[in-house]
This record gives structure tokens, sequence and C-alpha cells, in this order.
């Protein structure tokens, strides 16, 4: 590509007459050109490539103002002191060598040239890309409605800038409905249904939300995302691809939405929680999530390259779900758009690259660190149960130990670390002995040893006695390591290591949730608004760099992330926040007055398919199959056969699909076995990820395979012919029987066009299943669970295939 | 009735806006109903003018000479010295140390890399020149040796890749990592498909291979939407999953519960207007199409005699190569973009000897069949058919030399074969060494196959792009050229 060359005099002058008549003051009259929103991007995306960070030495730069005012010999791309002489405007006005080049992929449109020019003579003043600067709230914009959230007067503003209002509120029915499924990915069960169409309180929708928040499926649900994200799988993911026993990590990270851990401890835990002092279990399980890179022990695999491609994987995951930035890039060079230097990648590297574990997983289940947690759901809420009573016995200790005024005992308590205090209350001869903490403590420790014989072990992060290493890696070949060690560092472009924090897991932590970063909390908001809303406000979720798009409403989103850190990182807040929201609350009907077919103004509601897990899991709650077993060993439904054996490695343990029996077959769907080169078809083919990469956004697409999975796929047909029985023993008339139906997938009665084709169908099938005993028992029989052979096989198949229509119709799978 | 499966413009975000339709045509495709579509619909390919750019390029990147793809892939890292690379030099050193500086501190895998001595081996197997090209070939390949001058072996393939998962995510993606669209779903993403009853991207796994895993991410879609992922085609009575309807349900039973699900939707697009409930009518009404298509396309029944001859026995026997083959050429007769074939089973770490020479009779007659059949048919001038696999073998043998010795992985040099749509016939590019160790002359990096393959079809690789993350990713990463010398 060609480059900046010093121009001479005379095409100085020829520019003068080209350009003629610029002076400076005149520009600088006009509003003033916003570098981060305006300029970068446009730099970013068509000068950067080859004027960016990391062009060579002596090339000219546009990156920032020191380099882009460097002196190249007589010129510089940006002359402060006389704008026009700049070599930026001169080059990318130039007919006969203009830039970017002829033959470059993107050229500068006329206007963006007018921009670049009009920033220049300006003065050229850079400012940091607005991701790199801590959010901070603005001041709300009034809109005239003081009754309505700080949301809503951000997203009225713009909405009214196109002449506009809000949609109109959505029907009551339908908003029971979205909040549901968007807070617990399922529609609301009658009862809850009922209790909020029957409250005509002015707070019913409010007290609703505060249901749907306290269900334990509101911790599943959010959990999912969480796992698509940090690629949680129950198999190590290369080569054979064999199990790992990490489960009890998935089970901490939907009882800690449950418990509506604050986030920032959400984050700090799963980064570090080892590192922390005194580390509880449910610490130490949390750190699975450094440990969730899919491994490999292919025979004749060199154990240093996967060393460094274990550890790529983790830093690289890390920059997407955490700071929203694609680090990438900077593994094999300095960043080409971002300002990450190739150096600071291996300094984030470092922070990671001194865990214990072996860099084969050696095809075990046991792929050590690990340590023993609660095998399930049960077993960890019993856990914190037995927690929370340690405390309090050791709480009522330290008041007996004040009232009894004993000097030496309240010494050696004073002396006394946790264990030490635990054993002196188990000690017979030490004064509580006769007191019921003494009972209590055996009592709680025989609890505690019984429990403990049913955990399994699950895979955490360790520390080395000594840290490892860690060089730069030229091109980011494990075997080219150059120059002196590197130490732990984060990015220089944002917050700096906050003071005292260590350079390991937990100072990295510190940082990523220290008030002053820049990114952490707007990428977490975003993603939280995207799974309400549909959309992010940053529609680049995984990347809020300058090659990311730019967020449709930044002060909104700035808003939202301060609100979040000032909540105390309260997950349950932000959400109550959007969902009681009027943008929320809007009607999504497309709108005839607005063209916006993307909602980038989100002037109407969300309207989407919903996700591969809440689709399987409507069918089950419908048919009121649903198990409600929480967490344990992944489980596999029905499954068309030799999917596993045909791709496996014949050494493989998980070679072999064993279908599970009785109530495994009907648990939720985020419980399924997740084998990451070959999850679940069920979730694929509805855009589920392999959990073999990061991913923070599902893709949404409409394939005929997705028809084929909705009407013949086993546990569907099996669910809609459990389905149909329910109806018919519910409900009476047949009329009743479609509302009771429309009802559960849809939380409304079926309208008039609905109930009369569903109606006819219904007659159809009654004709046609009447007629032909074989065929209905044919459809009864899909699937394990047994018929109620009290009902008509006739009518049971002819209302089967009724509740596999609308099971597939767009009333069940979309949210609307 | 026509509905165009690749109506939807992709938005970067990988999520689908469905604004592609119109709204008339959409109803009058509702008030059709079902019941126009007729069988013959499902045998045609779209008119050449509608399958120009179903994807989301606006126009071919170059003239394109092939129109689809076949890609045989040998799984495991068939050893090119047995095969394609003839090495008289190494039947004279038999049993003599690989010189250090034939190696060049060439990094060897944790399976030979603690071998004391690294002796070479020779092949067992005789070589002779074949056809009017007179390539030279080993002669576990006789059926291959009878196409010579319609294929081009291309012995100068290299890698970095020293193991499977890595080498054939490498081929398949562009990328050794995880993550990474395959080519399959580049070209789907790119040039759409061809016959709108069936999938753009079509994979066959011979069925009882076991050996080196396969993994659903080789034709899996990466960052792409999903609908360009693979659709793997198994042996058996659901071709596709979930094809067959329920016992008990038969195509009227479908039909009509089609019908009543168009009216819902109908009735939902008429009060909401979005279009994506339009895309998915489009979907069932393909579904419902394709549980008719597939399993026409798949039935092997009604082939003659003379073909299953052809292809050989083994043809017979649904999910082995050759019914794969022969399978794979039904489907580009009905317009499939791209047809991958996996055979497992070429990791011959010991055994060589017998292990290879079964791998080549499972194979080599099918192969060299397909060409045939192609040609008999004028298809091959518009088919690319491609043949190897994601490395090769070490010219030393791994452990104590024996007759029954095996080779270690190679990444330095491997051969494959390329013919059809757009590649010389009868040509042998490249050469490496004597030693069958190093390139000497005409390097071909697998980034500069994809590109070559893609140059075939009409697209410039460093055009074909996606952004994600920011980055514009591509095929070939930052790399690769195609091979001219080779281009017919």
């Amino acid at each position: 590509m060609l480059n900046f060359v010093k121009r001479s005099a005379n095409v100085c002058c020829a520019l003068m007459v080209v350009a003629g008549g610029w002076s400076g003051s005149a520009w600088a009259e006009d509003k003033p050109v916003d570098f981060a929103r305006e300029i970068l991007p446009i730099l970013s995306d068509k000068c950067f490539v080859c004027h960016g960070p990391d062009a060579k030495k002596d090339e000219l730069r546009l990156d920032s103002l020191e380099a882009a005012t460097v002196d190249l010999g007589g010129y510089q791309a940006l002359n402060p002191k006389t704008p026009s002489e700049s070599e930026l405007i001169f080059r990318i006005f130039d007919k006969t060598d203009p830039m970017p080049p002829e033959k470059a992929e993107k050229k500068l449109t006329d206007e963006e040239r007018a921009l670049l020019k009009k920033w220049v003579m300006q003065g050229g003043k850079y400012s940091k890309h607005w991701a790199f600067v801590a959010p901070k709230k603005s001041e709300v914009p009034k809109v005239g409605d003081d009754s309505i959230s700080e949301v809503d007067r951000y997203v009225l503003e713009k909405i009214k800038a196109k002449g506009a209002e809000f949609a109109p509120e959505a029907e009551k029915t339908t908003l029971a409905r979205r909040a549901a499924l968007v807070l617990t990915g399922l529609p609301p069960s009658l009862e809850l249904l009922d209790s909020f169409m029957n409250d005509s309180s002015e707070k019913a929708y409010e007290k609703y939300v505060d249901k749907l928040l306290a269900q334990d499926s509101y911790g599943e649900h959010q959990a999912r995302y969480w796992l698509d994200a940090v690629r949680y799988g129950d198999t190590h993911g290369l080569h054979l691809d064999n199990k790992r026993g990490i489960y009890p990590y998935r089970d901490w990270v939907v009882s800690a939405f449950n418990r509506n851990l604050p986030m920032d401890d959400f984050i700090t835990y799963q980064l570090a929680g080892d590192l922390l002092p005194n580390p509880t279990l449910e610490q130490i399980v949390a750190t699975g999530f450094v440990r969730m890179n899919p491994t490999t022990s292919e025979g004749g695999v060199i154990a240093a390259e996967f060393q460094a491609k274990n550890n790529f994987d983790r830093t690289e995951s890390i920059g997407t779900v955490l700071l929203g930035m694609t680090l990438n890039c900077a593994r094999c060079h300095t960043h080409k758009y971002d300002p990450i230097l190739h150096e600071e990648y291996f300094g984030l590297f470092a922070f990671f690259n001194s865990t214990a574990e072996s860099p084969l997983d050696g095809n075990k289940y046991e792929y050590g660190p690990t340590v023993k947690a609660p095998q399930h759901y049960d077993a960890w809420e019993q856990w914190y149960a037995m927690q929370k009573e340690e405390a309090s016995l050791l709480h009522k200790a330290e008041e007996h130990v004040k009232q009894k005024g004993d000097e030496g005992l309240k010494k050696r308590w004073a002396e006394a670390d946790k264990e030490a205090r635990i054993a002196m209350l188990l000690n017979p001869r030490e004064p509580f002995a006769i007191t019921p903490l003494h009972q209590g403590v055996i009592k709680l420790q025989n609890d505690m040893k019984a429990a403990e014989k049913g955990y399994t072990t699950t895979l955490v992060a360790k520390e080395l006695p000594k840290p490892r290493k860690t060089f730069l890696l030229k091109r980011g070949e494990y075997n080219l390591p150059s120059g002196e060690p590197i130490e732990p560092d984060v990015l220089g472009v944002m917050n700096p290591l906050p003071e005292g924090a260590p350079r390991n897991r937990l100072g990295f932590a510190k940082w990523v949730t220290s008030r002053e970063n820049p990114v952490v909390s707007r990428v977490w908001v975003n993603r939280v608004w995207q799974r309400v809303f549909g959309e992010g406000l940053v529609r680049t979720p995984e990347d809020f760099g300058l090659q990311g798009q730019q967020p449709t409403h930044p002060e909104l989103l700035d808003w939202l992330a301060v609100e979040f850190q000032e909540s105390g990182w309260d997950l349950k807040h932000l959400l109550r926040v959007m969902v009681t929201s009027r943008t929320f609350k809007q009607s999504s009907a497309w709108r005839k007055d607005l063209k916006d077919p993307e909602n980038k103004l989100f002037a109407r509601g969300p309207a989407h398919r919903l996700a591969a897990e809440t689709l399987r899991d409507i069918a089950l709650v419908s048919s009121d199959m649903l198990d409600p077993t929480m967490g344990g060993e992944g489980v596999k439904p029905y499954q068309p056969s030799g999917m596993w054996a045909a791709m496996s490695h014949p050494a493989s343990n998980t070679k072999k699909y064993v279908r599970d029996k009785g109530e495994r077959l009907y648990r939720k769907s985020l419980y399924v076995y997740y084998k990451r080169t070959s999850p679940h078809p069920m979730m694929t083919i509805f855009d589920a990820p392999s959990r073999e990469s990061s991913c923070v956004r599902r893709s949404r697409t409409s394939t005929p395979s997705q028809s084929l999975g909705l009407l013949n796929e086993t546990q569907r047909v099996e669910l809609a012919r459990k389905c149909a029985e329910r109806l018919i023993k519910e409900a009476k008339t047949d009329e009743a029987r479609l509302d009771l139906l429309f009802r559960l997938v849809a939380s409304r009665k079926a309208n008039e066009v609905e109930a009369k084709v569903c109606m006819q169908l219904l007659a159809g099938m009654k004709q046609r299943y009447e007629t032909s005993q074989e065929d209905a028992m044919g459809l009864l029989t899909t699937g394990e669970a047994k018929r109620d052979e009290n009902l008509d096989a006739g009518e049971v198949a002819a209302w089967t295939q009724v509740v596999i229509t609308v099971l597939a119709s767009d009333a069940a799978i979309l949210l609307y | 009735m026509k509905v165009n499966m690749t109506m939807n413009h992709q938005r970067c975000t990988g999520h689908e806006s469905a604004l592609g339709m119109s709204r008339r045509r959409f109803l009058n495709s509702v008030g059709m109903g079902l019941g126009g579509i007729a069988l013959a619909d499902m045998m045609n390919p779209m008119s050449a003018a509608e399958a120009a750019m179903k994807g989301v390029m606006k126009n071919f990147h170059l003239a394109p000479k092939a129109k689809r793809i076949i890609f045989l892939f040998q799984a495991g890292g068939p050893s090119q010295i047995d095969t394609f690379d003839y090495k008289p030099t190494l039947n004279k050193l038999h049993g003599t140390q690989l010189p250090d500086e034939v190696r060049k501190g060439q990094r060897l895998t944790g399976m030979s890399g603690n071998q004391a001595s690294l002796p070479l081996v020779g092949s067992p197997f005789k070589f002779e020149q074949h056809g009017k090209s007179g390539t030279w070939l080993s002669d576990r390949l006789p059926h291959t040796a009878k196409v010579v001058d319609d294929i081009a072996v291309v012995r100068s393939m290299y890698t970095e890749a020293i193991n499977h998962g890595p080498g054939v995510t490498y081929i398949q993606t562009g990328s050794q990592f995880p993550g990474r669209p395959s080519m399959g779903a580049w070209l789907n993403y790119g040039l759409g498909s061809e016959n709108e009853n069936l999938p753009g991207f079509i994979v066959m796994v011979t069925k009882n291979k076991g050996g080196q895993p396969l993994v659903s991410r080789l034709w899996g879609s990466g960052f792409l939407p999903s609908k360009h992922q693979g659709v793997r085609f198994r042996s058996g009575k659901d071709p596709i999953l979930y094809l067959t309807n329920p016992d008990g349900v038969d195509k009227t039973t479908r039909k009509r519960m089609l019908d009543t699900l168009n009216e819902l939707h109908a009735m939902k697009l008429e009060k909401e207007s979005d279009p994506q409930i339009e895309t998915r009518i489009a979907q069932y009404e393909l579904a419902f199409r394709m549980q008719m298509s597939v399993p026409e396309a798949t039935d092997l029944s009604k082939e003659p005699d003379h073909i299953y001859e052809l292809y050989g026995n083994g043809a017979k026997n649904p999910g082995s190569f050759p019914a794969n083959c022969l399978m794979a050429r039904r489907l580009a007769e009905r317009g499939v973009r791209f047809i991958q074939l996996y055979h497992q089973g070429w990791d011959q770490h010991g055994g060589l000897p017998g292990g290879l020479s079964n791998q080549c009779k499972e194979t080599d007659q099918a192969s060299a069949a397909l060409i045939t059949d192609l040609k008999q048919r004028g298809m091959l001038d518009e088919t690319l058919v491609v043949w190897g696999g994601e490395f090769g073998r070490t010219n030393y043998c791994q452990g104590k030399l024996s007759k029954n010795f095996g080779r270690d992985h190679h990444p330095r040099c491997f051969s494959i074969w390329m013919a059809g749509g757009g590649i010389k016939g009868g040509v042998t590019y490249g050469e490496t060494d004597p030693y069958g160790y190093n390139i000497a002359s005409d390097g071909v990096h697998v980034h500069d196959l994809q590109a070559t393959i893609l140059h075939t079809l009409g697209i410039d690789h460093e055009r074909l792009t996606y952004k994600y993350q920011g980055r514009r990713f591509r095929l070939t990463d930052v790399h690769g050229h195609a091979v001219k010398d080779i281009l017919a």
C-alpha cells in the first residue's frame, strides 16, 4: 500500500488553490466536531489499517495527537499551527495520489472528507475513544413528563426527535408473558398470571416482577447467558472430548443469581476466589471459570504449545466477556485499531499463566486441581444454610465470651481463627461445653460430614507456588518467546491497577471491578439490556473497541453502567429498572409512523424467536411434565441415534450417548448435557453455541431444520400428547381446552381467528384419528411417557396435533 | 411457487433481518397454500437467472469456472510417500538416519519427539507413471491411475499444524482454533444455494470408521449466522435430522397442520407487520418440500447396475465411502453448492503397509468413479473435486523400524489432488526434496489451497469477508494466493 510521501512546495501551493480560501477562524465558528464519536470511527475504519497503532516506525500515524504531529521531515500528518498544511488534508483530497489509495478496500465518502477537514481546521483535537473513558451519569433529558423513569427519558428524547412518541403499551397479558420470559425463561404459571391479572392495584406490575425475580427459574435463566459467555461445557472439548467434572460450577452460578450475589463479587470469585483470604468453598468452586477453556490430550501434542493455547483462549475470552474487547489481534502483533500493544496482551496473559493445572487434560474427568463440592442445587442450598448456621453459632459464642468475663477465654478467643474457634466450641473442656452451642456445633459438624459424603469433584483454579514466567511470543508462536519476562499488567488505555492490588488474578479482579474501569460495567449492562430488549445499546456486545458499533444511546448506557455500580452491582435492581420501564412495556407491533426496522430507537417492544432452551422448557411446563429438580450431572433426553458415535474417537468416553430414563428426560434444558463437539441437536438447530468459544450473542436464524424439529422431534411430540391429555382432563369443552392451551403458551385465550382455524384442524384430525386407531396409537406411543388409557386415543391424537401446531406457531415460539 | 431460501440479508450482528421478501409476494404464497407444490418443482434447481447471487455477494469477483465443490476429505493424514510423492531415495537410504540438515530443527510431535533414532523408511509400494501426463502413483491407487489425466496432483502442500484437531480445523476453517466458519459456510454465505429444496452445504461421513474424531465445528458456521452451517446427511431413514414425520402422521395430515400454521401466522403478520413472521412461513414450506426432495435425492435404488459397478460394490452399502460418493454426484446434479465427505482412518502411526492398503481399497475406486461419472454426465467442468487430508506423514518411521512400520504426522509437505471445474487435468504441481521431507519448489499453503478453491468458484478470497469482533474475517485469514499454475 502506498505511503504518504513528502510533497513539494509546488504541490502545496496547488493545494491552496484547489482548497481555496479557507481560514482557520471561519471553521472555528462551526459546531465543534466530536472527535470520539465522529472522527475516530472514520480514522479507525479507513486509515488505521496502515496508519494505526501498529504502523512501522517512521511511518505516518493517525492514532494519537503525538503520533500525528511527528515531524516527518518537513511535514506533519497534522499541523496544529497551520491546519491547512496538514498532510492528512492534502492527501485525502489529492486526485492523483489519494488516500486511502485507489486500490484500498474502503474509501472515504465526500461527507467523511468534509468532516475530517472540518476537524483538522478546528485544530485537530484528539480525545479518547468513548469506551476508554469511565462512564458518568449525565443530566437526564427533560421530555415533559417527569413521571417516567430515567431510562424512559433517555429513550423518549430520541423518539421525540423523530417526531414520534412511545408505542402504546402492550396488553396486560402480553406484558405478563414478556416479563416472565425475559426474567425466568418461561411464561408465567396460570396461578401467577391470574393473580397479576386480578390485581388492580397501582403497583400490581411491580409486585408481579418481584415475584418473578424470586423464582428459582430466574437464576436458571440468567445463568444460561453467563454459561454461553464463559463457554461452559460438560466435556473437555478437544480430541477425545471426554467427560469433564465441573457441573458444581454451573449450579453455583444458578445459585449466585438466585441469591443475587453482587456482580462484582460474582466476577471476583470467578477470577480469583482461591486467592481471597480464607476462601470459602463457594469462592473456590467459582474459579471453575478460569478452567473453562477447551483442552486436549491428543497423542503427540506438545505441552508447551497448549500451555500457550489454553491461555490465549482464556485471555481472549476474558477480553470478550468482561472487557468487550477483541484482544485476539494483539496475540500476534500490536492491535491494528485499538490501542493495545503486543506487549500488553502478554501482560494480561501473565495474570493467568501461573495456574497449576497441567496444560494437557489427560482425558481425565478429574483434571486437577479439583475440589469436592455440592453435587446439585439442593446440596448447595444446604451448604449455604450450614454456613449461615455456623456463622450464627460463632456469633452467639462471641456474645457468650463477652458476657462471661473470663479474661483467659477472651484472650484465647481473640487469638483464634475461625477453625480454632470451632475447635474450642467442640472441646468438652472449654466453658462452651455446658452451653447449647457445644451441641449445636457437634450437630453442624456431623451434618457437614454427612453432606460432604455426597459431594462431587469440580475443576478449580490454583496458583503455582512459583509463578510461571511469561514472555512475549513473536507472532503468537509458543516457541518464539522474546525479550525479558513480562509482569502481569493491565491495559494502559484503561484505568491503572488499583493501588495495592497484587499482580495476580485477584489484582486483576480488583481492576476489573474498580469504579474507574471504563468498560466492564458498560459491557455488563449492555448485555443485560440485550437480553431484555432483544438488541444491545451497543450492537456489538463483544466489541466496544474502535471497530465496534457506537452505542445508539450513549448517555443511557453510561447512566445504566453507573447506576449498576452505585446499586452495588445489583443485577435484580438493574433488571427491575429495565422491565418496569415504559420502554419495555411498549407494544411490539411494527410502527407505520417510524422507519426503524432494526428498532434502534427502541420505539417498540422486543420481538424475536425464543432461545432453544426456552422453546423446550415451554413444552415441558405446558404438558406439566417438567421435573423441577435443579442441578447435578447433565441430563440426556431423546436424541437421534448415532450422533455421538458417528464422529467420536473410539477411545472417547463420550462416544456413546446413553439416553436417560424417567424424570431425567424432563429436566429443564439448562441441564441438558453439553458435549462440546456435538451438543444436543435441538439446541444447536436453534442457535445454541457449541460452547467451544465464548458467545455473548446468539444468532437468531430461521431454517427448515427448525421447522422439522418443532414438528417431528420425539420429545416435542411426546410433550404435545401429554399436554393434550392435560387439556382434555382439565377442561370440559373443546373451546375451553383451546383457551387453556393458549393460556399456557401465550398467557391469553385464543382469539377468534385462532379459535376458528384450530377448531377446524381439530375437527379434521378427530375425523382422521377416530377412523384410524392404529395411526392414533402410533402417535400416542412416541416417547417414553405412558399414555392415559382412560382417555379416548382418537381424541388425544387429534388434540396432540393441535398442540404440536400451536406450540410451533409464533404465539408460542416468539417473544412479543 | 418459489420461495427464496436465502432471501435474508445479513446484518453483521448475526441476527436475521427478514426484510427481503415483499409483502405481496408473501401473501400470494400463503394464499396458494402448499397444495401447489409438485414433485417436479423439487427436482429442478432454480433457473440460471434466479440462481444468480443468492448470497451476500452482489457479483462474482472473478469469472466462475466451478459451480460447486465435492471435497473428499481423507481424515488422519494420508501418507504422501506411499501414494503420490515417489521418493526412490528413501528406498536407497532405507534404515539410515534422517540427516539433521534435512530436518532443520523441525519440531516433532510428542509421539516421535523422544525417539533416539529417526530411521528413514522407503515406501514398500511400487510406483509407476500413468496416463498421457505420466503422473506418478503408487500401486495402491489403480483406479485413480485411470483418471490421472483429469486431475492435478499437488505434492507441495504444507501446514503448520502437527495434530489432527488443529490440522483438520485449519483446512476446513482457515484457523487452527475453533470458532471460525467452515469453508462450506463461507460459500453458503457468499453464494447462497442453487437449489431451493435442499440445503446448500451437505456433509457425509463414512460410517463405522472411527479413528481420529471429527467435530461438528468442521462444518459449523462459526460467527456467521448458523443457517450457513453444513447439514450432515446420515445414512438411514432420516438423512436430515427430524425429516420423517412421527408415527401416525402422513403427508396429508402434515399439510393440514401447516395450512393451520399459515393461517395463524398470516393473522399475526396482519396485526404486527413483523417480517420475521414471513421468513418463518417460508421455512415451514421449505421443510415440507425437503421432506419430499431429500428422500428423492438420497434414494440410490434407481441407479443402474453399471453405476454401482463403476463406484464399486460398497456403493450398495449405505453410509460407505462409495455410497457417499454416489450420493455426492446425485446432490451435485441437484445443485448443492458444497458437498463434503469425510473418510477417517488415515492415521497410520503403525501397521502402515496393511492400514494404508485398506484405506486405499475403500476410497480409490469410488474417488476415481466420481470423476468418471461426473465427466460422462458433462458435469466435471463445473464441479470442483478435491481429495486430501490435513497433513502428511514422516519419511522416517515411528518407533523401531520393522515390516509393520508406521509414520508420524508431518506438516512440512503432503499431497492432495484436485479435478474438474477450473482445474487443469494431467498436472503434477510442486516438488519435495529427494527425502520427501521439505518442499523443494512451489509450496502450497493451506490458505493457498483455500484461495484456489474460492478462485474456481469466482470468489476473490480477500474480498469475501465478514465483520465480527471489530475485524473483517475471511477464510484465508490474512494470507493465501490462488495457485494460478493449476487453474485451467
